[in-house]
């Protein structure tokens, strides 16, 4: 998800400062440990944000320390933001690394699949573990949101654990079938169809 | 000392051509104060190998040691006497005796050791609060959820003061939610009230609850992961998907 429209969503509840701007993004994904985004990185969003005509200097702010600029959201940016909420959200399964570095192992046969699938059950099961424990820690009657984080990424890890019981168990049969080969492209000029 | 030792645990099941073996040479260590998980594809032995730990069942060859006791020295009425005390079982599906009241379930095994009535009674009660159930000891187990009936057994699996809490599918038979709840409460088990708990589960978010999982696989350990300590990654690993999201 681009932060561009998330900022552009937290200026669509109302105008506010770059500083301001920060914090409330910060609470809305739960902590910086969650997704940390710098102040900086706030700024210069808003900066291309404004240069594309979707966010305005609405005036500025002062209440004893140095002034702030107010941004609001121009009606172009809530095109832009209602765009957005519009359109799905791809999940990137098909760039999956484990899946390429599984390939490769039964291509090259440098190692054992085995230990290659194993090793990556043990690291998806220690992070399920910290997700349960984060989960088990958060209080429900505060942080309702960042606990439905932590079961999205619960049940993320649990799909890819399923996914890889079930590579193994048909791991045989994969070993057996020919590995995907490029199509071999043919030489020269194609030929004319008669 | 390990509070569960097996060496070369083997069970075979029928003889001649009908054999099958449903463990072979299982090595087993379980730590006091551990909780343990074992997975493995159904029919891979999870089932019997806790069985078998649980003294339910006798081993083909191979031991089992609890304590550093060797079960296997043991008479069948030794056995009995050190299951009632020492080990605590939870099953999938309760086993809830259904006309009884909730504390004379917790109650009933304590009664049978011998224990007072009035001694056993009062366990019922402080492990039905201990589990969240205060306010159901009167409720028999048609009257509860299946998550409440399944706090039942654990009271009653840890009512005795037992060491040792061996849990077949603990979750097996509730929703997602009721899982979660069990799994914690079989957490705390362990965290604060100082039991080792083993644990055959299939499903990965149950089985997540542990310090260890064990891998089994056609009736030998395959692998094992250790869930806590020694990877300061995990932490980052959760990060990183977070801001994957």
């Amino acid at each position: 998800m681009s932060v561009r429209c998330a900022l552009l969503g937290l200026l669509a509840q109302r105008p506010r400062h770059g500083y301001e701007l920060h914090a409330a993004f910060e609470a809305l994904v739960g902590g910086a440990e969650n997704w940390d985004v710098s102040p900086a990185q706030v700024y210069s969003t808003l900066a291309r944000l404004k240069e594309a005509g979707l966010v305005r200097e609405e005036g500025l702010e002062q209440e004893g320390g140095p002034e702030k600029v107010i941004h609001a959201i121009t009606p172009a940016g809530r095109r832009e933001l209602e765009a957005w909420f519009s359109t799905p959200v791809r999940a990137e399964h098909q760039r999956d690394e484990f899946f390429v570095k599984l390939m490769l192992c039964l291509a090259t046969g440098e190692v054992d699949p085995m230990t290659v699938i194993y090793a990556q059950r043990a690291s998806l099961y220690q992070e399920l573990h910290a997700v349960t424990t984060q989960r088990a820690r958060a209080d429900p009657r505060s942080e309702l949101a960042h606990i439905l984080l932590l079961d999205q990424a619960a049940m993320h890890l649990e799909a890819d654990l399923r996914w890889l019981d079930m590579v193994e168990a048909r791991l045989d049969e994969v070993r057996r079938q020919p590995l995907p080969e490029p199509q071999p492209r043919p030489r020269g000029r194609p030929r004319r169809a008669r | 000392m390990a509070i569960v030792e097996t060496k070369e645990l083997t069970k075979v099941y029928g003889r001649g051509d009908a054999a099958v073996t449903a463990l072979r040479k299982v090595d087993l260590r379980v730590e006091p104060g551990e909780f343990v998980a074992v997975m493995g594809p159904s029919g891979c032995g999870k089932s019997t190998l806790l069985h078998l730990v649980g003294g339910l069942d006798r081993p083909t060859s191979g031991r089992v040691a609890l304590n550093g006791q060797d079960l296997s020295e043991l008479s069948d009425d030794a056995l009995t006497r050190l299951r009632r005390r020492e080990i605590g079982f939870v099953f999938q599906f309760y086993n809830l005796i259904p006309v009884l009241k909730a504390a004379e379930n917790v109650a009933l095994p304590l009664v049978l050791d011998g224990v007072s009535p009035r001694k056993a009674q009062s366990q019922a009660q402080l492990w039905l609060e201990r589990v969240g159930l205060s306010d159901r000891t009167d409720h028999r187990p048609d009257e509860l959820s299946g998550g409440q009936q399944q706090r039942v057994a654990i009271a009653r699996a840890l009512a005795s003061e037992p060491a040792l809490i061996l849990a077949d599918e603990p979750t097996g038979n509730l929703d997602s939610r009721a899982g979660d709840e069990i799994a914690t409460l079989l957490r705390r088990v362990v965290d604060e009230w100082k039991r080792t708990v083993l644990m055959v589960t299939h499903d990965p978010r149950i089985a997540a609850y542990a310090d260890r999982i064990i891998f089994l696989k056609d009736g030998t350990v395959v692998d094992e992961a250790r869930l806590v300590g020694g990877n300061d990654g995990a932490e980052k690993l959760v990060r990183q998907r977070m801001e994957d999201l």
